[in-house]
């Protein structure tokens, strides 16, 4: 191997050594530096973050400006796994600020990506905890301000509904929410989602600026509009504080406007309860599992049979028919006798007996003339013709369909149609359906439906589609089929006829007497509806006063015997409420509260 | 002769000027660099000694300090004392393996007073010293196998001790002699099987074991034909080989039980093919072909010890040489490099400015004003500020070969080839993984990088070489020895 070398050649090959070295450096910081323009977007990626701004939720006002539900303060906990103290952390103690459980904490953060923020609170935290949190001072953690709501009122849990995080096959169907939004589940807070709701907004932030967080606002957070609501808070409170207790559910309705003065279902909910944050999931699933099923709103998702109180619509139609005149009078002896002896029962009362007697009394013999007399009609071919007549007619009083109204979850209710009965029975005529007469049989109607049944008659023929808002910040006016009369088949001057006697059973020598208030000129009728469960339901419908009514009422209590025994006191009270302010009668008020009513039905253990 | 005794009275009479400035220039742009990595605009106190950049300011003065130290001393001495401080600078090695401090994993560095001190930093002059003495024996050859052992031991020493730091970056930087061993005139046959191992040791992780055998046999046997013109045996080899590969895999594979694996098949062939090509070259009196034959097995017999030596690495040392080479990836290696490509990269031509860089300012760059400081260049000052630099460097690095080369004494040349070895390796290393064409080493920018021992470590280093350079202009300002 002694072979020379030329150290001039191996200085030189050196040197291109060195040089080529420096060369590919130099050729690759070139690259990175003047083409490859990647860098430039993630250099901003960096230290720019997108950063949602929540509007606040449009509030909810009653009719008189009271608050039914606002927004409180929370915040969101978001970790940038990237600023996080290289060194570790006290986790007990932040987990203590928070208010969560360390092992979720670590769970959550094992989850998070490292350069993006992520939320590691499933529930917003209150201020406190968000101050406790600033305290405890780590790095990496960041709050986003966000509200959840507060109802100062706790009332109306079944009319305003509840917020929950959106599912993803929400997000599926509405590429505007995203994961962690909180949306209307129920309620009203579900048929306003899109007014309450708002725009998110969008803020590019630098973070790291030495000063503190740098916002520039891409968009503006748009606050959701407020909703006036046509509840009036004290009816509200009123109205569940009667029914506490029992099962069963209040409508009252302005009849001049179809605006929903108080719903109340009851058993219901404190709203509250079903805040978002930690105790939801528990609370929702005890309402969920009670077996009086306090989420289930009565006023509109329940079809009961109406009774008695369909005796209006029969009478009306067969004045409008002119198969009934109010002077007619029919025999009744403790029943309406038909067939091979059967009997559809009644009670004791003078016999025969005009229209109006026959309102106040609730004759059933009379209407069963009434309902055969329309069905059986010489105009008609047959009875399944005439009951398409009266059917038609029922509907024109919003039975058997949706009313189309805001709230949330509303029932058709049940009225058959001939299909049904040709499936039901072989061979049907009047007799078969006479049940129906009397509101019984296959009828179903909501509550809703029934209280707007009263407003119809209050505005002698017309109604407004019930509805629970008045107003919405920013719009000029509410739906257009909220502004729409919806006339009945019925011709205004035949309801005369029926307030007449509606006004004699609260006045002169009805049923409902319980409902008399001096000088306001109550009417009213009463229904006892038999069912298969158990005690006869208790229902009233009621407007007052007779000249230009200002309330139109309609209450079902579950099991609640005769009408009067339950349902007249509490529509009364809440119409005396309404129309004077006070309530003169507080040992009504107690009789009310201290009627103890059983559920055997509800209240057995479920296997 | 009165311009030269002149310069016999004068401190800097003979330092090289253009070394000098380039040097001073490289410290400079470092400080400024510091100061913009680590400027707090919200400090109370911005000359306060805990700044980073008042410590390199402070530092900096006393590198100058020590600087003119060196250039006072005789430049004879450092002939004279190479042995003793090589054998200090071991002594230090060994003490700190028993009782240093342990950083990142690495048992290198001794805390004194408060300051951290990696005591290699100063032991690679020693080492540079020591193995300019022996090179620079009267009587030394290159090509004599026991003073290549000689160089050989001088060099490994120390890096065995490195490796048993669990610090083999700065270890490994005492490889980079072989660019002075080059000039020395090692054979060029040693040095390029070195560096043949050293890309398949690489090679060995990237591609799989087959394909790496195929490529090694086809590269053979074309340089066979290249050598010898003789391409049709070569085809024909080719040829054979494969198909008695095949045949053996498909008559094993449907015998054994369990199949058999290819690269056997093509292994044992090739093997078994070796002593007929030996036979061949005998008949034909191809001498070339003994050669690329014994290279040929002993990297065979390599490949499998690549996974051996590879298990023996630490594991911060594996991630690395695996996250470098995407065979795996280390998160946080790979998120260092990827930020410190995103701060260089959002430089753009002119820079963001001095103290305009954003991924600098909030902290993206890890180790920003130690060993990624290039980053801070490179986000701020943009490719020409970065290129600028480069050049200083690059310049004081050429400028320490022509130092060397015009040195009379084999002592001064060696040693200067070490000096600019070091540095190159380091710019190198430094420069490029923060760019990402060089895995992750923590090894720092010379005479740049945030460092006290390090800086006043590459100043003494360099100013050995400065002194060593202006005797020999002493004694005569107008000597070229080239070799």
């Amino acid at each position: 191997m002694g072979e020379r070398f030329d150290s001039r050649i191996r200085v030189f090959v050196l040197r291109i050594v060195v040089l080529l070295i420096f060369g590919t450096i130099t050729t690759r910081l070139a690259y990175i530096q003047l083409f490859d323009g990647r860098y430039d977007d993630m250099a901003r990626d960096n230290f720019l973050r997108y950063v949602v701004t929540y509007p606040s939720r449009g509030e909810v006002f009653d009719r008189n400006g009271n608050y039914l539900a606002q927004n409180r303060e929370c915040y969101d906990v978001m970790v940038l796994r990237r600023d996080l103290p290289k060194d570790g952390f006290d986790t007990v103690r932040i987990c203590k600020a928070m208010g969560i459980e360390p092992a979720e904490l670590r769970k959550r953060l094992r989850g998070a990506p490292y350069r993006r923020e992520h939320r590691i609170t499933r529930y917003p935290i209150s201020l406190e905890e968000k101050l406790r949190l600033d305290e405890v001072g780590v790095d990496g953690f960041y709050t986003t301000a966000r509200t959840v709501r507060q109802y100062p009122r706790q009332l109306g849990g079944n009319l305003l509904g509840s917020l929950g995080a959106v599912s993803n096959e929400m997000i599926r169907r509405n590429p505007d929410l995203e994961l962690g939004d909180f949306v209307g589940m129920e309620g009203l807070e579900a048929s306003y989602e899109e007014v309450l709701r708002g725009e998110k907004g969008l803020v590019l932030r630098d973070i790291y600026a030495p000063q503190g967080a740098r916002d520039s606002v891409l968009k503006e957070a748009v606050p959701g509009k407020s909703i006036h609501c046509s509840i009036d808070t004290r009816l509200q409170q009123l109205a569940e504080e009667l029914l506490r207790d029992k099962v069963g559910a209040v409508v009252a309705i302005e009849p001049a406007t179809g605006e929903i003065l108080a719903m109340a279902s009851s058993p219901t909910f404190n709203p509250d309860e079903l805040v978002i944050g930690r105790e939801r999931g528990n609370n929702y699933m005890r309402n969920l599992n009670h077996p009086r099923h306090p989420l289930w709103n009565r006023t509109v998702q329940s079809g009961y049979p109406p009774g008695s109180t369909f005796k209006l619509v029969n009478g009306l139609i067969g004045l409008q028919e002119g198969v009934l005149r109010p002077h007619y009078s029919y025999p009744c002896h403790k029943g309406y006798y038909y067939g091979d002896g059967h009997k559809l029962g009644c009670h004791e009362h003078a016999s025969p007996l005009k229209l109006s007697y026959a309102i106040s009394t609730s004759c059933n013999a009379y209407f069963c003339y009434v309902f055969r007399n329309i069905l059986e009609n010489k105009r008609y071919k047959n009875s399944h013709e005439g009951y398409a007549v009266w059917r038609d007619y029922v509907e024109s009083f919003g039975f058997g369909n949706r009313l189309g109204s805001d709230v949330r979850g509303e029932r058709m209710g049940r009225l058959p149609t001939e299909e049904f009965y040709d499936k039901k029975f072989k061979r049907w005529n009047a007799l078969t359906l006479l049940s129906v007469s009397i509101g019984q049989g296959d009828l179903e109607c909501t509550v809703l439906q029934m209280a707007n049944l009263a407003a119809t008659i209050a505005n002698r023929g017309y109604y407004y589609t019930p509805h629970l808002v008045r107003a919405i910040d920013g719009c000029d006016s509410i739906d257009a089929t909220f502004r729409t009369r919806h006339y009945t088949k019925i011709d205004t001057r035949h309801f005369e006829t029926i307030v007449e006697g509606m006004w004699r059973a609260v006045n002169v020598d009805g049923t409902a007497q319980g409902a008399k208030l001096p000088g306001l000129n109550v009417c009213g009728k009463t229904g006892t509806s038999q069912n298969s469960r158990g005690e006869d339901h208790s229902t009233f419908i009621s407007f007052a006063p007779r000249k230009e009514p200002k309330i139109a009422i309609a209450v079902y209590v579950e099991h609640g015997g005769f009408g009067a025994e339950a349902a007249v006191p509490i529509a009364s009270l809440i119409e005396e409420m309404y129309l004077t302010d006070t309530i003169q009668r507080p040992w009504l008020v107690d009789y009310i509260k201290s009627k103890k009513i059983y559920y055997p039905m509800y209240d057995k253990k479920r296997k | 002769m009165t311009r030269s005794a002149n310069r016999r009275v004068s401190l800097f009479g003979g330092i090289d000027s253009v070394g000098m400035m380039l040097y001073i220039a490289l410290t400079v742009v470092g400080l400024i660099a510091i100061f913009s990595a680590s400027w707090d605009e919200m400090s109370d106190a911005p000359l306060s000694l805990s700044h980073n950049y008042m410590k390199q300011a402070m530092w900096l003065i006393i590198a100058w300090g020590v600087g003119i130290v060196v250039l006072l001393l005789d430049s004879s001495l450092w002939h004279k004392i190479a042995y003793y401080l090589y054998g200090a600078g071991i002594g230090l090695l060994l003490l700190t393996l028993l009782f240093g401090r342990e950083v990142n994993g690495a048992k290198a560095w001794f805390d004194i007073g408060g300051f951290r001190i990696q005591p290699m930093e100063f032991v690679k002059i020693a080492i540079a010293l020591a193995t300019a003495r022996v090179m620079s024996e009267y009587s030394f050859s290159i090509s004599r196998f026991n003073d290549l052992c000689k160089v050989a031991a001088v060099i490994l020493v120390p890096l065995a001790i490195t490796v048993l730091q669990n610090d083999t970056g700065s270890g490994i930087v005492l490889g980079s002699f072989l660019f002075m061993l080059y000039r020395e005139g090692l054979n060029k046959w040693l040095c390029i099987p070195i560096l043949f191992i050293a890309a398949l040791f690489i090679l060995s992780f990237l591609i799989s074991s087959t394909a790496l055998l195929i490529a090694l046999i086809v590269v053979f046997t074309l340089s066979e034909g290249l050598n010898d013109g003789r391409w049709g045996d070569c085809a024909r080899y080719i040829a054979a080989l494969f198909m008695a590969s095949l045949l053996l895999f498909l008559t094993l594979h449907f015998l054994l039980p369990d199949g058999f694996n290819y690269y056997y098949a093509l292994l044992i062939t090739t093997l078994a093919s070796l002593p007929l090509v030996v036979w061949y070259a005998y008949r034909e009196r191809l001498r070339n072909i003994y050669v690329s034959v014994t290279i040929f097995a002993a990297s065979i017999l390599l490949l499998p010890t690549s996974n051996v030596l590879f298990n023996a690495l630490r594991a911060h040392q594996k991630n690395r040489i695996m996250s470098f080479l995407g065979v795996a990836s280390d998160f946080n290696l790979d998120y260092n490099v990827n930020q410190s490509k995103i701060a260089i990269g959002s430089g753009g031509l002119f820079g963001k400015g001095f103290l305009q860089g954003s991924q600098i300012r909030y902290n993206f760059v890890p180790e920003k004003h130690t060993d990624f400081i290039f980053c801070t260049i490179g986000e701020e000052w943009g490719f020409v500020g970065a290129l600028i630099v480069l050049a200083l460097m690059a310049s004081l690095i050429l400028r320490l070969m022509y130092m060397g080369d015009r040195q009379r004494e084999t002592f001064g040349r060696v040693y200067c080839y070490c000096v600019a070895s070091i540095l190159l390796f380091h710019t190198l290393v430094n420069v490029g993984m923060t760019i990402g064409i060089v895995p992750v080493m923590g090894i720092p920018l010379p005479l740049v990088s945030y460092g006290g021992s390090s800086l006043v470590a590459f100043t003494t280093m360099i100013f050995i070489a400065f002194a060593l350079d202006a005797s020999t202009n002493r004694e005569s300002p107008h000597a070229y020895r080239a070799g």
